[in-house]
């Protein structure tokens, strides 16, 4: 992919002649965290799921100017996260999945040891060029179950945002407040025995305000949603751009529930809603915790 | 010495495990061309499996192997006549293989049953819908052969019966699609996509065929080799050069040419190109003991020599 890879490179050394001291130092640090992971590559440099940190360590250096620079991330009780196995589910908003970006930054700088987060995307994503290239060898798959308990079974650290779409696309009349959760993490959860760590994501409900969500349009255009928010499509792509706020992720204990994951769904329910409750708290917690959006 | 019949024996495939079997089995072939050169010892008859003179081979004959592996896999000619060929081949195949008591079957299938979607996980077993017809109807015949074998298998338990779904074959001698793909020179792909896929090396696949017949297997098992990269790695390793070209250009370009007879592979081949079909290996590993002992990069190099 030769021509490919060098358009990108390009763009990243035209980023690096803007920010050269930052970025530089961000790669430095990155490509220092990548070396500390224990990942299973081939001979060729990719693991048995497409992960290529050769390709993605570049985009992670930008995540980590995003992370550092732009939205000034601070983690709570990271080391609660358990070693092997183990799913991270968060809230989701703000329209672009900076949220899962800047967790999976955090897991990356902060834990220790480092984790590599496997992101479980949105079965659009791989009809996408360029962009589904870019998110298996960042180390992100389809969202299958398939998938998901294969990774799982690896003992990597899977994220998973189980409002989905409902959450990232809400409107801003209905930040922080949880949308519905999907059960399939729960039983996938309970079919491999992974403990889950609730994740409450503070900053990513206010990053790029949903005034609506054209979806009858967005459903004839074969788009998953199209939201319109205070600066898209009103300032074009760059409207795109979240707002500078600062992003707060607190990590809660660890949860373990028992079970075969063939359960009746009220029984699933039940654990899931356990999940809710415990982001929740962590999300006021956070709210109540912090001086201002932006501070 | 127990007999063993191979459909499609002077092909790549065919003549490999004739030389893997011969010292084991008396071996005797059929094609629909002639294997020039091929060892004395080999009886090769040239007939068409759908006609009364391979019916009339196997009452003589009486083997007690077989394998099939004589199929049409290339969109030259006639596409009613490939499916005719495949398909009723195979369906009379199978039920001569039952009228004159064969006690053990192959029949060679593929990971291209499976079909390429975007919603494919990695690793697909072998209970996974076999989708293909979906977005590559050119290739529904060999669906329908893995159908039919599958059905005959269940059907007739005192025939073991197995059938094989390698990933894509690679070597001197091989002519699968993929192998086909990769000694063009200028690979064309998707711009934008690079699926992961699986290769096997050819002595691998004729060490699971022969490794099947030997521990009297049935079943139907996917055929994985060692390891498994990105198209565009592939294509480097064999020492091609890949040509992205935007997807809607390529697409109605390979509908146009295919259809003008100047494309070897209809549209529905791209899919293979933007998405991965990778199969899990570990019931063949288990059953039989089977593991590539060819690397990936050993597999590249053998397709590397190419004239």
């Amino acid at each position: 992919m030769a021509r490919k890879r060098g358009l990108f490179e390009t763009f990243q050394e035209r980023i690096g002649a803007v920010l050269p001291s930052a970025l530089q130092e961000a790669q430095t640090r990155v490509d220092d965290r990548l070396a500390k992971i224990p990942t299973r590559l081939n001979e060729y440099g990719y693991d048995a799921f497409g992960l290529h940190p050769e390709s993605s360590r570049r985009s992670l250096a930008t995540s980590t100017l995003f992370y550092r620079h732009y939205f000034r991330t601070e983690t709570f009780g990271i080391e609660k996260v358990p070693s092997g196995r183990v799913l991270l589910i968060a809230n989701h908003a703000g329209q672009l999945p900076f949220d899962g970006m800047m967790l999976g930054v955090s897991m990356l700088l902060e834990a220790e040891p480092p984790r590599l987060v496997r992101g479980m995307g949105e079965y659009f994503i791989p009809q996408l060029p360029f962009l589904s290239w870019a998110a298996e060898r960042g180390g992100n798959l389809v969202g299958t179950p398939e998938n998901c308990v294969a990774l799982l079974e690896a003992d990597e650290c899977v994220m998973v945002f189980p409002e989905g779409a409902r959450g990232m696309n809400k409107t801003w009349d209905h930040r922080y407040e949880l949308q519905r959760f999907g059960l399939g993490f729960m039983r996938l959860a309970l079919q491999t025995e992974t403990p889950i760590v609730p994740i409450g994501i503070v900053g990513s409900e206010e990053q790029q305000p949903g005034l609506m969500n054209l979806e009858g349009l967005a459903k004839r255009l074969g788009l998953p949603s199209l939201p319109v928010t205070a600066t898209f499509p009103l300032l074009g792509p760059l409207g795109l751009l979240p707002l500078p706020v600062r992003y707060r992720i607190h990590f809660g204990e660890p949860l373990h529930f028992e079970g075969s994951g063939s359960e009746e769904d009220d029984v699933v329910q039940r654990k899931v809603n356990e999940v809710r409750a415990a982001i929740d708290g962590l999300l006021q917690e956070g709210r109540e915790q912090r001086a201002g959006v932006f501070r | 010495m127990e007999k063993v019949l191979i459909t499609g024996i002077g092909s790549g495939p065919g003549r490999l495990l004739t030389e893997r079997l011969r010292t084991r089995f008396e071996v005797l072939g059929v094609d629909r061309t002639p294997w020039e050169d091929h060892p004395a010892e080999v009886a090769v008859h040239v007939l068409d499996l759908r006609k009364k003179g391979f019916e009339d081979l196997l009452r003589t004959e009486r083997p007690s192997h077989v394998v099939h592996m004589g199929f049409i896999r290339h969109f030259k000619g006639d596409p009613n006549r490939r499916h005719e060929i495949n398909v009723r081949g195979t369906k009379q195949l199978l039920d001569h293989c039952h009228r004159y008591e064969v006690t053990n079957l192959v029949v060679m299938s593929s990971s291209y049953v499976y079909g390429a979607f975007p919603e494919n996980p990695f690793y697909l077993d072998e209970d996974q819908p076999l989708s293909a017809s979906r977005s590559y109807p050119e290739i529904r015949d060999l669906v329908e052969v893995d159908t039919m074998a599958t059905g005959f298998l269940w059907r007739h338990p005192e025939i073991r019966t197995t059938v094989l779904r390698p990933v894509s074959v690679l070597g001197p001698n091989s002519r699968s699609m993929m192998a086909e793909y990769l000694r063009q020179e200028r690979a064309p792909t998707v711009l934008g996509f690079d699926p992961m896929m699986q290769f096997l090396h050819e002595q691998d696949l004729t060490d699971a065929i022969a490794m099947t017949l030997e521990q009297d297997l049935a079943g139907v098992y996917n055929v994985v080799g060692a390891g498994q990269v990105p198209l565009h790695t592939a294509i480097e390793e064999t020492g091609g050069v890949a040509w992205p070209i935007p997807e809607p250009l390529f697409r109605p370009g390979v509908r146009m040419l295919f259809g003008a007879g100047m494309a070897p592979w209809p549209p529905g081949a791209i899919d293979y190109l933007k998405y991965p079909v990778t199969l899990a290996g570990d019931a063949l590993a288990q059953a039989i003991g089977f593991k590539a002992l060819f690397g990936l990069e050993e597999t590249f190099r053998s397709l590397r020599g190419r004239g």
